[in-house]
């Protein structure tokens, strides 16, 4: 189970919005950090994922492990939020 | 073992395309179920900005209209489903398709699944990729304001994202293969945005370099001179056109044309019977939004057609072989 959710996106990224659309149709709370309105969290979304896009999933676990999910990638988004 | 379901109408992909087709077949109350395994919506949602589809006089954000498609497809009872067709197999009355969420089985099928962005295949490209090497502006363009940029390509879309991306990077070279192949209007633009961007034409891209995991420079060869050139660089954006979304209909019996898109007769049915094609993924198709949408309802009263002739049933009111206006 997920205790908790974060996705960084940004004002024009399609695939951003598939990623919450897919979420909420689960039911599931996510918190969004939009790049364009705050571009020094930039850097977070880099460090944690390792790339230059978005979406970028931070999923948190029960046990605090996380589980980062890079772009829209339902195969590994689906068993990281089960 | 449990019965598979069974529908009416199953459309692969839910671009522009499969969408407007989607509006056409609900209204008449045909059952229609969409499948897509990216974003709803397809290429034109991924599109910044677009300034020639009919009826919006001050041009769309490609989103919106991507948003606007689904809604009115949805308000008539499409339903869409998240995942992706892999095969399709002809079994007579029903058409069988392996999907992500198990075997389905449709009496018309429409392929519609259009077309994703085609590599460069050269060094550098695959490891670098979504590190420094990007296919999408408006998903990645973000990372890079008042960064350094090279975009490669000549044609509309690579102009078009050049444009986009100039909202970010501070500067931009453009490398193009031989000439600029993009349309008037936009080699307008890109004359108005001289101070960002740069065009190099007849430069070929042979080679992406970095260093510790981060884009370097892209290093060309000028094909008049064949002398090598460098562009230091952040990152990459490449646009150098297409490639059909046709690979799962291998040993299908869906005939392709030499380019890998789906061949249609004139009612726009393929090969297999009571399967039809429209959009960007067919082939003879004009590749824009708004003959997608025209292909996507010229697909769905021919599907409309198909079905009532396979029924033989006379409770629907009978179509021409041609569109009816309504
Ligand atoms: C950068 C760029 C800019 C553009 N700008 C313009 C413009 O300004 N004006 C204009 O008119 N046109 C523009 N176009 C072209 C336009 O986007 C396309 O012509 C249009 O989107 C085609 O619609 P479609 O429905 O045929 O295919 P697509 O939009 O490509 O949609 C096909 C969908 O099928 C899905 N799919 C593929 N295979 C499968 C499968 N096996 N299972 C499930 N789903 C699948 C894909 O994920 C995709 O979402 C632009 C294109 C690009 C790349």
């Amino acid at each position: 189970m997920a205790k908790n959710i974060t996705i960084f996106t940004t004002n024009t990224c399609a695939y951003c919005g598939m990623v919450k659309k897919w979420l909420s149709a689960k039911g599931m709370h996510y918190e969004e950090v939009n790049l364009d309105q705050h571009p020094e969290r930039q850097a977070e979304a880099l460090e944690i994922s390792g790339a230059l896009t978005v979406p970028v999933t931070v999923v948190t676990k029960e046990d605090d492990s996380k589980e980062v999910v890079v772009g829209y990638n339902l195969a590994k988004l689906a068993p990281a939020v089960a | 073992m449990a019965e598979e379901q069974k529908h009416q109408v199953v459309m692969i992909g839910a671009g522009p395309a499969s969408l407007a087709a989607a509006v056409y077949t609900t209204r008449e109350d045909i059952e229609t179920l969409l499948f897509e395994k990216g974003v709803i919506g397809g290429l034109a949602a991924i599109t910044d900005w677009v300034d020639n589809y009919p009826g919006f006089p001050k041009g769309l954000a490609g989103l919106d209209l991507a948003e606007s498609l689904r809604q009115q497809a949805e308000r008539f009872g499409a339903k869409i489903e998240l995942g992706e067709v892999m095969s399709i197999k002809d079994e007579g009355t029903y058409k069988r398709l392996a999907t992500t969420s198990g075997d389905i089985l449709a009496e018309a099928v429409l392929i519609a699944t259009g077309s994703d962005y085609k590599k460069l295949g050269i060094p550098g490209e695959q490891e670098y990729y979504g590190r420094g090497v990007h296919y999408c502006a408006t998903c990645d363009g973000a990372f890079y304001r008042d960064k350094h940029l090279v975009v490669v390509g000549g044609g509309n879309s690579a102009v078009q994202e050049s444009l986009f991306l100039t909202k970010f990077a501070s500067k931009i070279d453009l490398l193009v293969r031989s000439e600029l192949r993009a349309s008037e209007v936009l080699i307008h633009e890109l004359e108005k945005h001289k101070d960002k961007i740069t065009v190099h034409t007849n430069v070929t891209t042979d080679e992406i370099v970095g260093k510790d995991s981060k884009v370097e420079k892209v290093v060309g060869t000028d094909t008049k001179t064949g002398k090598k050139r460098e562009f230091p660089t952040d990152g990459v954006f490449v646009f150098i056109g297409l490639d059909p979304n046709t690979g799962f209909l291998a040993d299908s019996g869906v005939e392709l044309d030499e380019l890998r898109l789906v061949k249609t007769d004139v009612n726009l049915q393929t090969s297999m019977p009571g399967v039809f094609a429209a959009g960007d993924v067919r082939s003879g198709a004009t590749m824009q939004i708004a003959s997608a949408v025209g292909e996507g309802a010229t697909a769905a009263l021919m599907i409309r057609k198909y079905l009532e002739d396979a029924h033989q049933t006379h409770e629907m009111p009978a179509v021409p072989a041609t569109v009816n206006a309504e």
